[in-house]
């Protein structure tokens, strides 16, 4: 049981923030690219997700997993997208997600003036009380499987 | 009292303001501070003159000073300060070691050079409350590591 990583991006794409805890492979390709790459296909599959669907949609994408990683999507009403890849044994991290935004990005980032919105986030205060809050997540552990 | 994140946001654009305001470069910084200060110096008369309506005489010095550190702290902060140091001599040290406009910017060393801005208004709300209770005073702060600051009173003997 086990977090991957965690990705943040505004609502123009923008990556805001990314971490990583226990990522075994690389995607091969720069960090830019790897952020361009994670927002077009999340654009992606939202859109195609919305059209697609047979009956009224309410939520919208959620989550998708493979057989080896799970990943979960949030966005906030204010089109902050919050990406958490997981191994398969977490259920649904949207409650999880949820918190990170209210709990910590509201917390330390809005309400910090020195933190312009929409700028790479830089408050150390934010990254660290991030790094304690996933290593407290019930289903955090330090070793992969 | 309203909601601490009303106040808390307001008071940020204040700082902002005031800096763009006046942005003739770093040299004017000193300015946009005494700015700061003396709205929290009318704020505070003010606020003293509500918190004070049902509270006896003060005995002395202390005791107004020891007012400042519970009732009035508590109303503005719903805290205490956490400590208060004097060399009854008329120099009194407010130490408060998680300072709620200090406490979402960082908890060490990041934006040191930013935190004297978020602290002028408090030094001015001080100075208003113990002037309009009689004290003529004069209030410096400084910042080690946030969010612990520490306010620094002198009375002024006219």
């Amino acid at each position: 049981m086990t977090v991957h990583n965690l990705y943040i991006f505004d609502r123009n794409g923008a990556c805001l923030h990314y971490s990583e805890w226990n990522r075994k492979k690389q995607a091969g390709i720069s960090k830019q690219e790897e952020f361009k790459l994670m927002y077009g296909m999340l654009f992606s599959i939202r859109s195609f997700v919305s059209k697609m669907s047979p009956l009224d949609m309410r939520e919208g994408f959620q989550c998708f997993q493979t057989s080896r990683y799970k990943l979960h999507f949030y966005e906030t009403p204010t089109g902050l997208k919050f990406i958490m890849n997981t191994d398969l044994s977490v259920p649904n991290a949207r409650e999880t997600l949820h918190q990170i935004y209210s709990t910590l990005y509201v917390d330390y980032i809005v309400k910090n003036p020195l933190c312009s919105l929409g700028d790479p986030l830089q408050s150390d205060l934010f990254s660290a009380r991030l790094d304690t809050f996933i290593k407290n997540l019930p289903y955090f552990n330090p070793r992969a499987a | 009292m309203a909601d601490e994140a009303l106040f808390q946001f307001l008071h940020s654009e204040l700082i902002q303001y005031i800096y763009k305001s006046g942005a003739n470069g770093e040299t004017e910084n000193g300015k946009n501070i005494t700015k700061l200060e003396a709205m929290g110096f009318r704020v505070g008369q003010g606020l003293i003159e509500r918190f004070t309506k049902e509270t006896p005489r003060f005995k002395d010095e202390l005791d107004v000073m020891k007012f400042i550190c519970k009732d009035f702290w508590t109303c503005l902060f719903k805290k205490q300060i956490d400590n208060l140091r004097t060399n009854h001599q008329g120099i009194y040290v407010l130490q408060d070691n998680s300072f709620r406009l200090l406490s979402q910017l960082s908890a060490g060393k990041q934006y040191l050079e930013h935190a004297p801005k978020y602290l002028a208004f408090t030094c001015g709300l001080v100075r208003g409350g113990l002037s309009d209770l009689g004290l003529k005073s004069v209030v410096t702060a400084e910042v080690a590591g946030m969010p612990a600051c520490k306010f620094q009173v002198m009375i002024q003997k006219v």
